[in-house]
């Protein structure tokens, strides 16, 4: 008898012949449903007056300021906390002192933590009733609660821990020799910081931020609670769809939805770009 | 004098990591650091860089102190291992680094950077990113950028360890090159013993954190006074023999010392050093120039190249002792290394199994040292006891003998001291004193720190203990003798070993100690209860079988008891059996926190034993070392945030 030559395939599926395909199926068919179509959908429906009718519904005077006062907000929110998170970031990774795991672990809490909750803590330190609250209102004539600064506070609360965590792990494994090289060459520590470690974060501090200003422009529970719901001063962009909703206008709602998502899938993508770009340029 | 080093000290958890160094490099002189890993030799580089804090000590440079400066201000130019090149600027720009800190304008800076890249053979490439270069290159930028902003002092950290063979050589050149040009003064770190002659004008060798030996290469290959830098620079034969009036007696052969001899201490023993191209091989004793050694057998012969390594076996020397090449645990051989060259080994060929007659063409003579002790007291009754007998074993081996005493007032301590002199001091090759205040575990400790030693004798008694023991074990190579009471003779020695590497340590030192003592040894192993499997049982009768031949050859009589049980009983049983006057224990090996602890086993035997003296015995196995693993994993020395 002949001996017949068998290709033999990869032992991966052997056990469960189906099993490959199922598990790409199975991903495949839960992106789809959780994802993809409900997006699908929105687009569509959005879109179904044309870009014109887009225009329409957001360049109307209250859509409008809405957009303006999510968009300069989170930007304001997305440079304190690049600052910030970097700073705290630092800190973990370059400093020992006692608490430093509990504070390391703290860091992550605005992920748990209802966002409305969020907004309620910040109502109780800040209110025109508190201490504090009245403080800043006489002293300083900056009102917190129902007016834009409280938006900020909230938003730095919610998105706290991406730039930290995006930075942390970079940091961390910093070749600690190339800062020893500059300070044998005669670099001060704000130099070594900033020509050496500094360069090294970009791309995580870059991304970190990004994401976070795309989360703030999603921010919904904790901003309604801190700053309520007065159009023309301090409704943002999602608190308007959630008013349109109610009110029965789903075209205007879904316009508004489709530029939100715009931005936001933009801006992640961009972050995606930049951190492929990086692990590329480091391999 | 361009670098000076005063009594560099730096510890870590308590050991010191580099033990009182001192040293001077001279303006324009290449300077090479050598010694294994873990010797201390690339944190010395830090220390003098500013990059790892200074425990005690002082560094000059060019006259400054400098020992408080921070690295920014000493005026250093340093190249990593691994490059440490900023991967985000390019090569232009990281050489130039140094020259805009310190404001030179842009075409001076040009200028020099061109300049530098000529000199290092990287001409034309400044435009590139470091990550587009081969490790070698990056190296040379390394050093471009070193070199760039002119320092005082170039220092390099085994810089040539993560590039392939040929790589190394064409930079060992360049560097060396660079170097006599710029005439600049260096310290080069490495553990590369081939590297380091080719690149030295003077050598130190280091070894666990102490400075061994300091001088030219040929010098130190050729004339060393050590053991360790003699096996550690190339390979060595080295054997014991003993000095006679006018030269050195190896067994029944006798070398006259031609060259002015070196003042040999008064020991009667030295070690005599021959190198492999100093060995003759000849088919006849006639043919032989030179005296003789023996007619040795072939085991086994290498091509190296340039020349044929030979190793051959030849019958045991009556009264001669081999220190290298290693023999095996339990032979009797006496083992030579030589090399011959391609001629030779044409005109005689010779194969595993061959015989040939071995002659010596020259020797260097090293001291012996000889074992060193230190006897602590602290003037209570049991102390005093325990000093009685650690002076007794000193006098029977001919050690050098310390006597540090604590605890006591001024007065008091003289005195006792006069006393232990009188005592013991006849017939010791030299008896030192020395006080110190403070509490026992600290004046031990740094004792053994401020010089190394053979043995250390304490009493079982509070305020001595456990603890100090424990501590005594982590750091240095000293092994124990604990004594509980005072001990009128020594006739039998009970040695507990295991089979294996650390116990064949044990042996040897247990023997010769024995021999010092004039006793009579047993080894014992306890195996397991129930169910020790043949092969375990197997392997510790032959390992046993080799240690009584080793014990044999040192002039030990020795027999050889396997048991099985629990060890504590098994050992406490046989003690008051055999009437053995002291006990033998290998130390401990350490754990995976890098302390060797007495919780276990050994710990239970020492408190049982109250009656007998307990000696443990380190293995270079189990030695302390310290690790220098920093909080995220990584071995760092930066202590304080640039």
């Amino acid at each position: 008898m002949a001996t017949i030559a068998v290709s033999r395939e990869p032992d991966t599926g052997r056990s469960l012949p189906w099993g490959r395909w199922g598990v790409r199926a199975g991903a495949m068919t839960y992106l789809a449903f959780m994802l993809i179509i409900p997006l699908a959908v929105i687009f569509q429906d959005g879109l179904s007056g044309g870009l014109t009718g887009v225009w329409q519904t957001i360049s109307e005077r209250v859509a409008w300021h809405a957009l303006v006062l999510t968009l300069w907000t989170s930007g304001l929110m997305a440079l304190i906390n690049a600052l910030m998170g970097l700073l705290t970031a630092y800190v973990l990774v370059r400093y020992s002192f006692p608490g430093q795991a509990l504070l390391n672990a703290i860091v992550d809490l605005p992920f748990a933590i209802p966002t409305l909750v969020a907004g309620v803590t910040l109502v109780v330190l800040y209110g025109p009733q508190r201490a504090l609250g009245a403080w800043f209102d006489q002293t300083l004539g900056l009102r917190i609660i129902f007016a834009p600064p409280g938006i900020v506070l909230a938003l730095l609360f919610v998105t706290f821990p991406f730039v930290v965590r995006t930075v942390q792990p970079v940091l961390q494994s910093l070749d600690r020799e190339q800062e020893e090289a500059a300070a044998t060459m005669g670099a001060g520590a704000w130099l070594t910081f900033r020509r050496v470690v500094l360069p090294a974060l970009a791309v995580p501090l870059i991304s970190g931020t990004l994401l976070s200003f795309a989360r703030a422009i999603g921010e919904f529970g904790a901003i309604v609670v801190v700053a309520g719901n007065i159009p023309l001063r301090t409704q943002t962009a999602a608190v308007y769809v959630f008013g349109e909703i109610e009110s029965q206008n789903r075209r205007g709602a879904s316009a508004m939805s489709v530029v939100m998502l715009a931005i936001a899938f933009s801006l992640v993508l961009l972050a995606d770009l930049l951190q492929r770009r990086a692990r590329k340029g480091a391999a | 004098m361009s670098i000076v080093l005063e009594q560099l000290t730096k510890r870590f958890a308590g050991h010191p990591v580099v033990n009182h160094v001192s040293l001077e490099v001279a303006d324009g002189e290449f300077f090479v650091l050598l010694g294994p890993s873990g010797s201390g030799k690339s944190t010395i580089l830090r220390m003098i860089a500013g990059l790892a804090g200074i425990d005690q000590g002082r560094i000059l440079l060019h006259g400054r102190d400098v020992t408080d400066l921070p690295p920014q201000r000493r005026g250093v130019g340093f190249v990593f291992q691994h490059y440490a090149l900023f991967h985000h600027m390019s090569v232009a720009d990281n050489i130039a680094f140094g020259l805009r800190i310190r404001r030179v304008p842009a075409a001076e800076r040009r200028r020099k950077c061109d300049e530098l890249l000529e000199l290092v053979g990287l001409a034309g490439l400044g435009v590139r990113m470091p990550t587009q270069l081969s490790g070698g290159q990056q190296q040379r930028v390394a050093l471009a950028r070193a070199l760039a902003y002119q320092p005082a002092v170039l220092l390099l950290d085994e810089p040539f360890g993560a590039l392939d063979a040929k790589i190394r050589t064409d930079l060992r050149r360049t560097l060396r090159r660079i170097q006599r040009e710029l005439g600049m003064t260096t310290i080069f770190v490495t553990h590369d013993q081939e590297e380091a002659f080719e690149l030295a004008d003077r050598l130190g060798v280091m070894n666990v954190g102490r400075l061994l030996e300091l001088g030219p290469p040929a010098e130190l290959y050729e004339h060393p006074q050590t053991e360790f830098v003699a096996t550690f620079l190339g390979t060595a034969n080295l054997l014991v023999g003993q000095a006679t009036q006018d030269g050195v007696r190896v067994g029944p052969l006798h070398f006259p010392l031609r060259t002015e001899a070196r003042q040999i201490s008064a020991t009667p023993r030295v070690q005599v050093l021959f190198r492999p191209e100093d060995v003759v091989l000849a088919p006849t004793e006639d043919a032989l120039v030179g005296p003789p050694l023996g007619q040795g057998e072939v085991e086994h012969s290498t091509f190296a190249g340039s020349f044929e390594r030979i190793r051959l076996r030849l019958p045991a020397l009556a009264q001669v002792r081999l220190i290298a090449p290693a023999v095996p645990f339990g032979s009797d051989a006496l083992l030579v290394e030589a090399s011959r060259s391609p001629d030779q080994a044409r005109h005689f060929p010779l194969r595993p199994g061959d015989r040939a007659w071995v002659g010596v063409r020259r020797i260097h003579a090293l001291a012996h040292p000889g074992l060193s002790f230190l006897l602590v007291t602290d003037g209570s009754a049991t102390a005093q006891a325990a000093l009685a007998v650690g002076g007794q074993i000193a006098r029977l081996s001919h050690a050098r003998t310390t006597i540090l005493s604590h605890s006591r007032p001024t007065d008091e301590l003289a005195q006792l001291l006069q006393t232990a002199r009188e005592q013991i001091g006849s017939g010791l090759p030299s008896l030192e004193t020395r006080s110190a205040a403070g509490p026992p575990t600290v004046a031990v400790l740094q004792e053994t720190e401020r010089q190394p030693y053979d043995l250390v004798v304490l009493d079982t008694h509070p305020p001595y203990g456990m603890d100090l023991a424990e501590e005594l074990l982590q750091t240095g190579e000293h092994h124990l003798l604990l004594v509980p009471r005072a001990q009128p003779t020594f006739a039998r020695v009970l040695i507990c070993v295991a089979a294996g590497e650390p116990g064949k340590d044990d042996v040897l030192f247990a023997g010769r100690l024995a021999r010092h003592l004039g006793a009579e040894a047993t080894l014992l192993s306890v195996l397991p209860a129930g169910g020790a499997l043949a092969m375990a049982r197997l392997r510790t009768e032959r390992f046993l079988d080799a240690g009584v031949r080793t014990l044999g050859l040192l002039g030990v009589p020795a027999e050889a008891l396997v048991r099985t049980g629990a060890v504590l009983d098994e050992i406490q049983a046989e003690m008051t059996a055999g009437g053995y006057d002291m006990l033998v224990l290998g130390a401990p090996l350490h754990g995976s926190d890098g302390r060797g602890v007495l919780a276990g086993v050994v710990g239970q035997v020492i408190s049982a034993m109250t009656d007998r003296p307990v000696l443990i015995v380190r293995s270079h196995y189990a030695a302390g070392r310290a690790r220098w693993v920093g909080p995220n994993g990584r071995v760092s020395l930066v202590e304080e945030v640039l």
